[in-house]
């Protein structure tokens, strides 16, 4: 019975470890990661099994060997050739650590060290839970590790920590019943042990229960990510669900909002005239969370060198050119990512089978079925330069496939987002000027562009009615997002676009093809998102709402030259990155904004500003928890200092109280009536000392006879002796 | 409740070892009726005859050279008998007073509850004052003075029980019980021959004797040892099952115990184990508990012992000292 109990605490110790190890698979490139939980369920067993240790390690080291074997050595086992691979892995590594290169550890190492980490860790958690029978340290870290791993990356633990909270509860609740048995020396009987356990289930389910269904506080304090996220600046199309994103190209934009986490790495670089936007995909159905597509069967086997595909008619004017592009390892997608205009794709290095999408105009880029990213290629483009009087004079029917998908709406789109899309275009006659007055609408009216302080719509809350009625702070996603859908609302097809902006030029005279073009380096942050909205006889058009972003395609003016209008738009598209563009706005932007945006120092002083807001409070909190949970432990250190420094009555009547504490707490209770001599004995017996009469002979001179020196000395070597015993 | 680690005072335990020599086991008693000599107090012993109960008695006065009386009381005893009486003397023509068993150093007052209540308060008075009055006039008891009152439990028939408030004129109430097994067979062994009382040799004056108890009043109590007797008898006070606690001269009494207690034990101060111990002898019988805990079968033992174990003991001096 005692042995059941303890393997059930120590199943819950295992399933404790492996919400460690769960984020692992799913954030780290990790392969294969349930070889390592199987391994660490393996270490487990054998040390629950108590299997004698001149079995256990070798069966482990086994073990271990079958796990590399499997992942890296593809020679037969144990045959010559997998002695070499192994032997040139070793030594390889073993070079590296001596030479201290950490980052030259082959995969096969890394796993070795990981795996050594886990046969620790399983004998680590045997001896806290079966040996010393202490869980809570155990759990506080997992706590702690699972609420930063979600605050600080895109792991969802809203689960997990559920997960673990049970699990605690349990392993608590088990560990208390083993104690109190094992405390009496008894044998547990089977009733008295389910007398014992209905109750701790029935208030684990309880407590989740109550938990689940109390009414939530939204977070008090702000997301401490924003704070590293402001930093640096950024916009980006975010991925994931909601919470934390980190900023990056990602696929799923079912749920958008929050605040993301800035990310400078190198998705590719691309040379070209200048600055384009690269289109990835559009998406046509808004959710009220977010965005989903239709997808439609792709086609297939088009000509890279004539891709036949176009999102504007061919009354457009366009201007030809060609421009190179260049992925590095970060990205990942799957697709092409192309200018506005883009006729023909060539250099791709192996042949890869392009599906076209025609509904989203996203390019996917397969082989053998397979996604897979082309390294690099190089493009024909015609940038194109809308003409604003056909923009404004078209006045040709919608086709029924474009009605179809792009009028969309579900039913969480507010009245008032509908009558404020009313307003805001009333008094323009044409489709042009509309998605203008809208596309505009943003750039003031107490917009606020911001990465950091994103709410994400909660329960039923639309979106885009959050966004611009409530919290009226956001970046991209909510901009093109709103802007699509008071056009919809207004009865004008709009479609909502993902891919990156420009990015940030790096060459002036990069030469390609012969021409000296320039190069440009595109982030992670510059993932972007904007909104084409369609035009009959001209085919889709970009529009580009977001505060501190500029529209990349051309408008020109044709012989309509009395708007203001055309003379921006024909500048040379400038994308900049936002930062830069705030400090060119500075009404538009926050007080916290702008001391950020203004110069790096400033920047750097908010940031530590509000990195303070989070460690303060933490060090608070932390540090007293800290002293307290080890006080017996620094306080055992700090009389035993005393009292060897100088044995006096004062520092030896503080030791021997502090002795009888850790006594109570670590040893045996004393009973309130309980003596100190009959204690004492009852102490010595255990220990099979004297020493503890001695010291309290002693003490009861100092308390009961008033007497005002001590009788002996090297009471502190007693007392040493006694804490020493007592803490081990 | 064996104290053995802990040294005794070498006088003591001369006169212990003495008493060893006759008494087989019975350490408690031994050394209970030492407190109660040396807090000059009294003993009430309440058990079955044939334990031992004057031989304990007789040992202890042999031992330290004293005077041993003994009174049997009968239900047609007269105080008269106890105090002792003046007769005539044709030759001087005067009144002269012949003493009675009282005026001994120590006395075994057997069977106390068997005779009348005046007979019973003539020897109780003479506890409580140290002297008598005969006939008009005071007589001084002699010093040390020390009476072991019995009574028998079983036989109530005919019999006139001790009143509440002359039961704490003892000190000390206790019971003997039957030796073991062991013990009994050593006893047969011991008196098979001349009985070994008869070649006891005196190991303590009264001189000495005197000089103890005066030692015994110089043991210092400290103020928490105060505090925690007062915590102890007022708990008594409090406790649900009691319906008279114990008074201040319990109290006192508990006080006087201890510090005898701390004396045998060659300590010139008292530690809350002293207290401990004796509350086990000098409180139960100053109790009365309500009538519903007697029919639960409490006894007033039981509620000491619980109170003892309740009751926090102190372990350091009080800040403001």
């Amino acid at each position: 019975m005692k042995k059941l109990l303890l393997s059930l605490i120590y199943i819950g110790g295992f399933f404790l470890l492996l919400e460690w190890l769960w984020p692992l698979g799913i954030l780290t490139n990790t392969q294969n990661a349930g070889v390592f939980y199987l391994y660490a369920a393996f270490c487990f067993f054998l040390a629950f099994m108590q299997v004698r240790w001149y079995i256990a390690v070798p069966l482990k080291l086994l073990g271990l060997i079958f796990v590399l074997d499997g992942l890296f050595i593809p020679e037969r086992i144990f045959s010559s050739g997998w002695w070499s691979i192994l032997y040139e892995q070793l030594m390889f590594n073993a070079e590296a650590v001596w030479a201290q290169e950490w980052w030259d550890f082959t995969a096969f190492f890394r796993s070795l060290l990981f795996l050594v980490l886990l046969w620790l860790v399983s004998y680590l958690l045997h001896y806290w839970l079966v040996i010393a029978r202490k869980a809570l340290f155990f759990i506080i870290l997992t706590f702690i590790y699972i609420t930063v791993i979600d605050t600080f990356t895109p792991y969802e633990a809203q689960g997990a920590i559920i997960r673990t909270f049970i699990l605690a509860a349990f392993v608590l609740g088990l560990l208390q019943l083993e104690k109190e048995v094992s405390d009496d020396r008894k044998e547990i009987k089977w009733k008295t042990a389910i007398l014992a356990l209905v109750p701790l289930v029935c208030a684990v389910l309880l407590a989740v229960a109550a938990g689940a269904a109390l009414p939530k506080f939204s977070p008090q304090w702000p997301d401490p990510v924003p704070y590293l996220e402001n930093v640096t600046g950024g916009a980006g199309t975010g991925g994931g669900e909601g919470g934390v994103q980190k900023v990056g190209y990602g696929e799923n934009d079912s749920r958008l909002g929050g605040a993301f986490v800035q990310d400078d790495t190198l998705v590719f670089q691309a040379i070209v005239e200048d600055r384009q936007y690269w289109r990835a995909e559009s998406k046509d159905q808004y959710t009220g969370k977010g965005w989903e597509d239709t997808l439609e069967e792709p086609v297939t086997g088009r000509d890279p060198g004539d891709i036949g595909y176009s999102l504007f008619e061919e009354g457009v004017e366009t201007d030809p050119s060609q421009g190179f592009i260049d992925f590095t390892e970060e990205a990942d997608f799957g697709k092409l990512l192309y200018p506005y205009g883009m006729t023909a794709i060539g250099n791709l290095e192996n042949p890869l089978e392009i599906e076209l999408h025609t509904q989203t105009g996203e390019m996917e880029t397969r082989s053998g079925g397979d996604a897979v990213q082309p390294a690099s290629y190089s493009f024909d483009y015609g940038a194109p330069a809308f003409d604003l009087r056909q923009l404004r004079e078209a006045s040709g029917e919608d086709p029924v496939s474009v009605r179809e998908k792009y009028l969309q709406l579900p039913s969480s789109v507010t009245e008032r987002t509908k009558e404020l899309a009313s307003d805001v275009v009333s008094e323009y006659g044409n489709r042009y000027d509309k998605a203008k007055a809208v596309e505009s609408y943003f750039s003031s009216n107490g917009f606020e562009y911001s990465t950091t302080d994103v709410e994400v719509p909660e329960g039923d809350e639309d979106y885009v009615d959050q966004f611009v009625f409530e919290t009226k702070k956001g970046y991209c996603d909510n901009y093109s997002t709103s802007m699509v859908v008071m056009l919809r609302a207004e009865g004008i097809p709009a479609r909502w676009v993902k891919g990156f902006t420009g990015g940030e030029i790096k060459e002036t005279d990069a030469e390609l093809f012969g021409e000296n073009l320039n190069a440009y380096d595109i982030t992670s942050a510059n993932a972007h998102s904007w909104v084409e909205v369609y035009f009959p006889d001209v085919g889709w058009v970009p529009f580009e709402p977001t505060q501190g972003f500029t529209n990349n395609a051309d408008f020109t003016s044709g012989t309509d030259t009395d708007s203001g209008e055309p003379e921006r738009s024909e500048e040379s598209p400038e994308v900049e990155a936002p930062d830069q563009q705030q400090e060119g706005n500075p009404q538009q932007i926050g007080e916290e904004e702008g001391a950020e945006g203004s110069a790096e120092n400033g920047r750097g002083e908010g940031f530590l500003r509000n990195l303070l807001w989070w460690i303060v409070p933490a060090v608070i909190l932390v540090l007293p928890a800290v002293m307290y949970v080890t006080r017996l432990r620094w306080l055992s250190w700090y009389h035993g200092r005393r009292l060897a420094k100088n044995e006096t009555p004062d520092s030896f009547q503080a030791a021997y109280r502090h002795l009888l504490v850790v006594l109570d707490k670590k040893v045996q209770k004393r009973g309130e009536g309980e003596t100190l001599r009959t204690y004492a004995k009852a102490i010595d017996h255990r220990f099979e000392t004297v020493d503890m009469q001695h010291l309290t002979t002693q003490y009861e001179r100092l308390v009961y006879r008033k007497e005002q020196r001590l009788q002996r000395a090297g009471l502190s070597e007693l007392w040493e002796n006694l804490i020493k015993k007592a803490l081990s | 409740m064996s104290q053995s680690s802990f040294m005794l005072n070498s006088k003591i335990a001369e006169v212990i070892k003495n008493i060893n020599k006759v008494i087989v086991g019975k350490e408690d008693a031994v050394i209970l009726s030492m407190v109660a000599l040396l807090a000059k107090g009294h003993v009430l012993l309440e058990d079955v005859p044939g334990v031992g109960k004057t031989m304990l008695v007789r040992t202890l006065a042999k031992s330290m050279n004293c005077e041993f009386r003994r009174i049997q009381f009968t239900p047609d005893l007269l105080p008269s008998d106890v105090t002792g009486v003046s007769i005539y003397n044709p030759k001087t023509t005067e009144f002269e007073f012949r003493p009675g068993p009282i005026l001994g150093n120590i006395v075994l007052a057997d069977e106390i509850n068997r005779t009348s209540p005046k007979t019973q308060s003539s020897l109780l008075e003479g506890m409580e004052e140290a002297n008598i009055t005969v006939d008009g006039r005071t007589v001084p008891l002699k010093h040390p003075f020390f009476v072991m009152a019995t009574q028998n439990p079983i036989e109530y028939e005919g019999t006139y029980p001790l009143p509440e408030a002359q039961l704490d004129r003892f000190l000390l109430k206790l019971k003997m019980g039957y030796p073991s097994y062991q013990e009994e067979m050593e006893m047969l062994a011991r008196t098979s021959g001349t009985h070994p009382i008869d070649s006891l040799d005196p190991v303590m004056t009264l001189e000495e004797l005197a000089q103890a108890q005066e030692s015994v009043r110089e043991v210092y109590v400290d103020r928490t040892i105060e505090q925690y007797i007062v915590s102890l008898t007022s708990a008594t006070r409090e406790h649900p099952d009691v319906y008279l606690g114990v008074s201040p001269r319990g109290s006192m009494a508990l006080m006087k115990a201890a510090k005898a207690y701390a004396y045998i034990y060659d300590r010139d101060y008292t530690v809350p184990d002293d207290v401990q111990y004796v509350a086990r002898f000098v409180l139960p019988h100053r109790l009365i508990l309500t009538s519903e805990a007697n029919f639960e079968g409490k006894t007033a033992d039981d509620i000491i012992e619980e109170l003892i174990e309740a009751t926090r003991v102190p372990v350091q001096r009080n800040v403001s000292e």
